[in-house]
C-alpha cells in the first residue's frame, strides 16, 4: 500500500528543515530563475536541485521526473519557439524548410529551465516534507483549520482511493469477475469498479464529515493545536535569510542586466 | 441520581422517507449509568445515536419534533463540535471514523484533542495512555490505513475516548472485532463506566447486555416498546415479539418453566441460572 507520507522530520537536513523554509525555497529558486534575463541561472539552480535530491536520497526518482518531463517539453518548445517564434532574427541552423532561430531557442531554454526549477523544487519539497508537518507549520502562522484539512485530505486522497479500489476489486474477483489477463480484459475489469468507487467515496465522505464534527472539527473560539511538532531552528532562520538574500541579489542583478547598467549575463547575440 | 440525557417526545423523519425513523421517544439516562439500546435492524438505534450527538438535526436533513438535552444543552441549539466536549460517538464502520489526515496512529488519536486546542505535551501523554489501554503501542507509528479492521476499530474507539467525554455513545462499535477483541474493548468500556462515564451502547450480544447494563431500552419501528432493568426487559418473552433475542440464560429458564419445572424467576445472567439449575437437579 502507498504511504501517506515520506519523511517524518528525523532524517537528513532537508527532512528536518521547517516546511515554511522549503516553501520559501520553491519561490526563491523558481522566481529567481524566472526573473533572471536568460536560462543560465535556471541551469545552475537545476544542478543545485540535483545535488539536494542526492542528499535527500531521491536522486533516481528526481532524475526520472526531470528527464521524463524536461526532455519532451524541451524538444517541443525548442521546435515551436526555435522554428516559429516571430522574434527570430539570427538563424543558427537550417534543415530544408526548417530554420532554427537563436531568439526562439533562448526563450525556449529559459522557459524550460524555469519550469524545471519550479517542478524540481516542488518535487523535492513534496518528497522530503511530511504533509502533517506542512499543515502544522502553516496552521502555526494562521492558516485556518478548514483549509489545512482541505490540503491534507486532498494530498491523502490517492492512497485512500487505492485502498478502496483494492477492496472492491477483491470483492468483485471473489464473485468471479476476471481482473487479470491482457490489456483489454484489464480495462474491462476496471470499468465495473468506477461506479462503486465513486459512489462509496461519496457516501463515505458524508460519514467522514460527521465523524470530524463529532471530534470537534470546526469548533469556534478555540485555537487548534497539533500533535506534530514543527521546530524553528537556528538553521531554519539561517536558510530563510540566505534564500531571501539570494532572491534579492538575483532581483538586483536582473534589474542591472536588463537596464544595461551592468550586464551580469552572457551576451548570446541576437535580440531579446 | 441526576439525568445527563433527557429525551422528550422526540420524533424524526428523514427527508424523502415514507415513515418516521423515531416516533415520540421519551426517556432519561442517568449520569454514570450503563444504558443499552436493543432492537432489530431498522428499528432506529443508529438514528437515535446520531440524534444524541447532534448529527440530527445538524447533519441529517429531515423533520423532527420534541427535544433532546445533553448535559443541560438543547441538542438542536448546540453545534456538533460544542457537543463533542460532552458526548462522543463511535460509529459502526471504523474506517469512516478516521480523519484521513493523520500519517500515524498517534496523530489519529490526537486529532480530536488538537481540535479542542489541547497543548502538545498533554496530547503526547494522553496518546501514550490511550495507546497502552487499547493495545496500540506496537502500531503507534504506523499509518492507520495499513491496520487491520480490528486495529482500526481500536483506533476509532481510542480517538473518541481520548477526548474524555462525559458520555460515550457506542453504535455496535465492536462489530469488526473477534469475540476476544470484542470482550477486551467491552472491559475497557466497563472500566470507563465504573470511573463515572455514562455509556449509551447499541449491542446485539444479549448476554453482555444482561450482564452489564443498568437500563435496557427496546426499540421497534422507531418506537420505544420497553425500558427498564435488564432483568425486567430481558426476562420477558414479549421482548422477542420486537425482533430482540433473549439471553440464553433467560431462554433456558423459560424452557424449564414450560417443561413444568418449578422456576419462579426468569434469570438473565449466568450465576443465578447456574444456582437455579443446581437447585432443580438436587
Amino acid at each position: 500500500m502507498a504511504k501517506l507520507c515520506v519523511a517524518d522530520g528525523s532524517g537528513n537536513f532537508l527532512d528536518r528543515m521547517n516546511p515554511l523554509v522549503k516553501i520559501l525555497g520553491i519561490f526563491s529558486f523558481g522566481l529567481g530563475a524566472l526573473i533572471w534575463p536568460d536560462f543560465s541561472l535556471g541551469l545552475v539552480l537545476l544542478l543545485v536541485l540535483f545535488l539536494l535530491a542526492a542528499v535527500a536520497g531521491i536522486l533516481p526518482s528526481f532524475s526520472k521526473l526531470i528527464l521524463g518531463f524536461g526532455l519532451p517539453v524541451s524538444i517541443m518548445l525548442l521546435f515551436i519557439q526555435g522554428c516559429y517564434s516571430p522574434k527570430n532574427r539570427v538563424i543558427i541552423a537550417s534543415w530544408g524548410f526548417l530554420h532554427l532561430g537563436l531568439e526562439g531557442t533562448l526563450y525556449a531554454a529559459k522557459i524550460v529551465s524555469t519550469l524545471l526549477v519550479f517542478l524540481g523544487a516542488f518535487y523535492i519539497v513534496n518528497k522530503t516534507t511530511y504533509t502533517g508537518r506542512l499543515v502544522a507549520a502553516l496552521s502555526g502562522i494562521g492558516l485556518p483549520a478548514k483549509i489545512g484539512y482541505l490540503v491534507l485530505a486532498s494530498l491523502n486522497v490517492v492512497p485512500q482511493m487505492e485502498h478502496r479500489i483494492k477492496v472492491i476489486r477483491q470483492a468483485q474477483s471473489a464473485r468471479g469477475l476476471e481482473t487479470g489477463g491482457g490489456l483489454i480484459s484489464r480495462i474491462k475489469a476496471y470499468l465495473p469498479l468506477l461506479g462503486p468507487v465513486v459512489l462509496s467515496s461519496l457516501t463515505d465522505s458524508q460519514e467522514r464529515g460527521m465523524t470530524l464534527e463529532t471530534r470537534g472539527f470546526g469548533i469556534k473560539g478555540v485555537r487548534q493545536s497539533s500533535y506534530v511538532k514543527v521546530d524553528w531552528r537556528k538553521s531554519d532562520q539561517l536558510a530563510c535569510w540566505l534564500l531571501l538574500v539570494f532572491f534579492l541579489l538575483v532581483l538586483l542583478a536582473s534589474i542591472l542586466s536588463r537596464t544595461g547598467i551592468y550586464p551580469f549575463t552572457y551576451d548570446w547575440g541576437g535580440g531579446r | 441520581m441526576t439525568s445527563i440525557i433527557e429525551v422528550e417526545d422526540f420524533s424524526f423523519r428523514y427527508r424523502n422517507a415514507s415513515s418516521a425513523a423515531l416516533r415520540h421517544l421519551s426517556f432519561e439516562v442517568e449520569r454514570g449509568s450503563f444504558f443499552c439500546i436493543v432492537g432489530a435492524n431498522g428499528s432506529g438505534k443508529s438514528t437515535l445515536c446520531n440524534a444524541l450527538v447532534g448529527l440530527i438535526p445538524h447533519y441529517f436533513v429531515g423533520r423532527s419534533g420534541g427535544g433532546i438535552r445533553v448535559k443541560g444543552n438543547q441538542v438542536a441549539d448546540t453545534s456538533i463540535p460544542e457537543l463533542s466536549k460532552h458526548i462522543g460517538l463511535v460509529f459502526q464502520n471504523p474506517f469512516n471514523q478516521l480523519s484521513y489526515t493523520a500519517g500515524t496512529v498517534a496523530e489519529e488519536l490526537a486529532y480530536g484533542l488538537g481540535n479542542h486546542g489541547v497543548p502538545r505535551e498533554l496530547m503526547e501523554e494522553k496518546v501514550r495512555q490511550v495507546a497502552a489501554l487499547m493495545h496500540l503501542e506496537s502500531v503507534i507509528d504506523k499509518n492507520p490505513l495499513e491496520l487491520s479492521g480490528g486495529q482500526v476499530q481500536r483506533v476509532a474507539f481510542g480517538s473518541t475516548f481520548i477526548m474524555e467525554p462525559d458520555i460515550l455513545v457506542l453504535d455496535e462499535c465492536t462489530a469488526q472485532l473477534d469475540p476476544l477483541g470484542s470482550e477486551e474493548i467491552f472491559d475497557i468500556v466497563k472500566r470507563l463506566n465504573d470511573r463515572g462515564i455514562t455509556v449509551v451502547m447499541v449491542d446485539h450480544d444479549m448476554e453482555r447486555v444482561a450482564r452489564c447494563a443498568d437500563q435496557v431500552m427496546v426499540l421497534d419501528g422507531g418506537r420505544l416498546v420497553a425500558i427498564g432493568s435488564p432483568q425486567e426487559v430481558l426476562s420477558d418473552p414479549r421482548t422477542m415479539d420486537h425482533g430482540v433475542d433473549l439471553p440464553d440464560f433467560a431462554k433456558l429458564s423459560l424452557a424449564l418453566q414450560a417443561e413444568g419445572y418449578p422456576v419462579d424467576r426468569i434469570h438473565t445472567t449466568e450465576e443465578p441460572t447456574v444456582s437455579m439449575v443446581k437447585e432443580l437437579l438436587s
